[in-house]
């Protein structure tokens, strides 16, 4: 028993805190309708109880030799008077007894109660528990599979380094689109907790997004490069303009990346809060000629 | 006036077998075409007539392979014929050097000429001086435009033109 | 005392969980390497208009031809459109960006007797702003003119690099065996006229860089010599007819020389002339074909042609100083009409690819070949005065010769209608600033 409330508190501790407030709050309203219930339930019972004023003499009265006749008589009324007291302090123990039984079985209803809900409450955290461990299992899984997929991406990447630039250029953009579409065709739901597969996962989307939109055409022969700085909002849309950090001292160039960017709109952003607070503000690093045809 | 002595001074030049790599600069603007003729005699009736009834002298056209200019054994005796003609009345004569269309024009123009060298070359080598030829290229301006195939075969040649005919 | 003091630990610790939830200051960095080669997506809507009998090209339909010629911009079809915008107000943004239109040309003609005034407009749809906004007028005859005017400068203010619309080609018709003329025209082919009329074939029209004068070959004489013919007054001067072949006139980058080809010493050898035929100079001498010269934008070196290797293939030489002879090209087998970029990056030529000729363009530094048209007959490739275009001729198999442009990229190739007569070789004229 126990034991079981150790862990209960243990699983309510790792619980979300608005679970320990209803637990409170749940706590206190048994506990205040117990009281009404006792209020209520001790009236009633009261009804029942014969209520009897005790006399209570001092002496005997004095007995007159002459009226032997009336003497019998009080005497009479005597005993008879005396057996009432006795039975009545009986039954006021009774009723005492009766109530304090009462008590007893309204308490020990309630306790009763209190533990059925109590044991309702264990249940509930119990299957809650049982979610969280398969959640967790689902991320570990998630996790692994990511991380074997960057480890196969660095063995490809590695190898691939000694051919020519030409097949480089495919390669890495097969591996891109590999990557959205895993992002795509997967599951979109956001877990808690900082997820770097996840960051990465959203930062392909928006550089496939992007890079489709950028028009090489316009940024000469060089290799440029160029610096953006922008802000998102949790729609993906951007707060503001799009901020040149570094210019490819081609006017048309930058013109025709901040396009890009501003064509990419909406940008694919996480719902999570926490995930999307590190993608808030972004750092675009472009190289338009990279890898010349 | 000043025409003649220019073209003085380039015969001059040229008799003195100057080597073509010396163009002075003084030479300016150039004499007109043809510049050789005063050194050659003219084609007489007589050598008219030989140019018509020998058959070898009727030849007049050397063919050749896609980028080609090197001249094939089965000319020797037709080239042999007109040296002998050419040393025995002393006439000029012009090697036309021709192209099919494919390619560019003025590349076309340099494989002529290289044709047409060549021929002038073995007509050198038949005894024949420069005195008596020239050599020029018309490149494929007169190719058939539209031929495929083997049809544009007749557009590679040289062909002999006696100066006056 | 106490109480405030109270109050500021409150504050601190108040702040300090405040500011442990910042995130951490690194901003997360995207890459995004290399691009598309995309074209700019612009609406060119019907100028308003109320000009009378002028059975002309429309003017938003000029300017849409020249922008897609170039292969940097698609115009997109505004024929569905019920309201047309004729100035920069009361544009609809969120329509246009419904069309996939990054920018739109709108505008407006008045025409005052015989003078046109355009007022016209060049809006960033994305910006939600104009970008240019311009009033030109002119006489009915430059109705073309004013059109090619806008697209020079919305090519300049999107692309950065100056816009060749408004420039003049050169080109040879044979309109029989007989019949050869040299023709000027718009760099579109309109507005032809004919500047030399002859018997004999004409060949290798180069414009000189200054715009004043044309250099040609002419067979008039019976064998090819080269004329160089003054543009305003159209009197021509005999530069070369030394013994043998005269050919293959290019202009120094300053106009003042021609390099040229001659067979004076036999095989075709590569002089240097002065551009009035004065002062004769031999650049080199070898036994093989050394023609087609053609010079880098600043002076020094001569791209050529030579068969010293067997097949046609492209090499280079330094003007003054020291002759070493660098050869250029070595795939395919043969290469052909070299010339070069106005920034010197890229070797313009013709290929020669399993019996086919294509027009090729190579990067100078990395040696890339990119083979921008299919051929089987492309020759006289010539660059745009921007580099952006290059001006060829082709032909199908047994068919006529005709005219067309290439963009740069290979993206892009437009015929130019100048007619159903063969076309023997072409030239571009510079930039005018007028």
């Amino acid at each position: 028993m126990i034991f079981k409330k150790l862990s209960n508190a243990m699983i309510i501790s790792k619980l979300q805190d608005n679970y320990e407030l209803q637990a409170n709050l749940f706590s206190f309203v048994i506990h205040f309708g117990l009281f009404i219930f006792m209020l209520v339930s001790i009236q009633w019972q009261m009804k029942d109880v014969y209520y009897s004023e005790i006399e209570l003499w001092d002496a005997m009265p004095m007995q007159i030799k002459s009226q032997p006749v009336a003497n019998k008589k009080k005497s009479a009324d005597l005993k008879k008077s005396i057996p009432k007291p006795i039975e009545k302090q009986k039954r006021l123990k009774i009723n005492e007894e009766a109530e304090i039984k009462l008590k007893k079985r309204k308490e020990k209803k309630a306790k009763i109660k209190k533990i059925q809900k109590q044991a309702l409450k264990q249940e509930k955290l119990e299957q809650l528990q049982k979610k969280l461990l398969e959640q967790e299992k689902l991320e570990q899984l998630q996790k692994k599979l990511l991380e074997q997929e960057k480890l196969e991406g660095i063995q490809k990447k590695i190898l691939e380094q000694d051919k020519l630039d030409k097949l480089k250029e495919s390669i890495l953009d097969q591996e891109i689109k590999k990557e959205a579409r895993i992002a795509i065709e997967g599951d979109q739901e956001v877990f808690a907790g900082s997820n770097t597969g996840e960051l990465d996962k959203f930062k392909a989307m928006i550089q496939q997004k992007i890079y489709q939109n950028v028009n090489k055409q316009l940024c000469g022969g060089d290799l440029v490069e160029l610096e953006f700085e922008i802000q998102l909002m949790p729609t993906g849309e951007l707060l503001g303009e799009p901020k040149l950090i570094q210019s490819s001292k081609i006017e048309s160039c930058d013109q025709a990346l901040e396009r890009a960017i501003l064509q990419s709109q909406p940008l694919p952003v996480p719902k999570d809060v926490k995930l999307f607070s590190r993608l808030k503000k972004l750092k675009l690093m472009f190289q338009p000629n990279a890898y010349t045809e | 006036m000043k025409q003649s002595l220019l073209a003085t001074m380039l015969m001059s030049s040229i008799i003195a077998g100057c080597s073509s790599t010396d163009l002075k600069e003084s030479m300016g603007l150039n004499a007109p075409f043809p510049e050789l003729t005063s050194q050659t005699a003219q084609l007489t009736p007589a050598a008219m007539d030989e140019l018509a009834s020998n058959p070898l002298l009727t030849e007049r056209s050397i063919y050749f392979g896609f980028n080609k200019y090197d001249i094939k054994s089965e000319y020797s005796d037709m080239l042999a014929a007109h040296a002998e003609f050419i040393s025995k009345y002393n006439v000029a004569v012009s090697i036309n050097g021709n192209a099919d269309f494919r390619g560019s024009h003025e590349y076309n123009l340099s494989l002529g000429q290289k044709r047409s060298v060549a021929v002038g070359d073995s007509l050198n080598s038949l005894g024949i001086g420069n005195n008596n030829v020239e050599t020029v290229s018309y490149g494929e301006e007169n190719a058939n435009q539209e031929c495929t195939g083997s049809a544009c075969d007749q557009d590679r040649r040289a062909d002999i033109v006696y100066v006056g005919e | 005392m106490k109480i405030i003091q109270n109050y500021i630990y409150r504050f601190i610790f108040l702040l300090t969980l405040i500011t442990s939830s910042f995130p951490s200051n690194s901003i997360e960095v995207i890459e995004i390497l290399g691009g598309k080669a995309s074209q700019i997506p612009i609406a060119i809507t019907p100028f308003n208009e109320e000009i009378k009998n002028i059975d002309l090209e429309k003017m938003h339909k000029v300017i849409a031809n020249d922008l897609e010629r170039s292969g940097l911009f698609t115009s997109l079809d505004t024929s569905g459109i019920s309201t047309i915008p004729d100035s920069d107000m009361l544009i609809n943004f969120s329509n246009w960006s419904a069309l996939q239109a990054q920018f739109l040309v709108v505008g407006k003609i008045i025409t005052i007797q015989n003078k046109l005034t355009t007022r016209w407009s060049l809006i960033d749809i994305y910006k939600e702003k104009t970008v240019l906004s311009m009033e030109f007028s002119g006489s009915k005859k430059q109705y073309r003119a004013i059109a090619h005017k806008i697209s020079d400068l919305v090519y300049k203010k999107l692309t950065g690099s100056p816009g060749v619309f408004h420039t003049r080609i050169t080109f040879v018709k044979k309109k029989s065996e007989k019949i050869y003329g040299l023709y000027v025209s718009d760099y579109d082919g309109f507005n032809q006229r004919a500047i030399v009329n002859s018997s004999q074939p004409i060949i290798s029209p180069r414009w000189s860089p200054d715009g004043k004068k044309i250099a040609y070959v002419s067979f008039e004489k019976k064998k090819p010599v080269i004329y160089v013919q003054d543009l305003t007054t159209g009197k021509r001067v005999l530069v070369a007819n030394f013994k043998g072949n005269n050919s293959a006139p290019a202009w120094s980058p300053d106009s003042k020389k021609l390099a040229i080809v001659l067979t004076y010493s036999a095989n075709s050898q590569i002089y240097i002339i002065n551009s009035d035929g004065s002062g004769i100079k031999q650049l080199m001498r070898t036994r093989s074909i050394n023609t087609e010269p053609a010079w880098s934008p600043d002076g020094k070196e001569i791209f050529f042609s030579s068969d010293r290797g067997g097949n046609p293939q492209i090499y280079k030489v330094n003007v003054e100083g020291v002759s070493d002879v660098n050869r250029v090209t070595f795939e395919g087998k043969g290469n052909l009409s070299p010339s070069l970029s106005p920034d010197g990056k890229l070797l313009l030529f013709l290929t020669q690819d399993n019996g086919k000729f294509r027009v090729a363009v190579q990067n100078l530094s990395t040696n890339q070949v990119l083979k921008l048209t299919k051929g089987p007959h492309d020759e006289s490739p010539i660059f745009s005065p921007n580099g952006h275009m290059i001006l060829f001729t082709y032909k199908d198999y047994g068919k006529t010769t005709k005219i067309g442009t290439v963009s740069v990229n290979g993206l892009k190739v437009t015929p130019l209608r100048v007619g159903s007569e063969a076309i023997l070789e072409s030239s571009w004229g510079p930039i005018t600033n007028n």
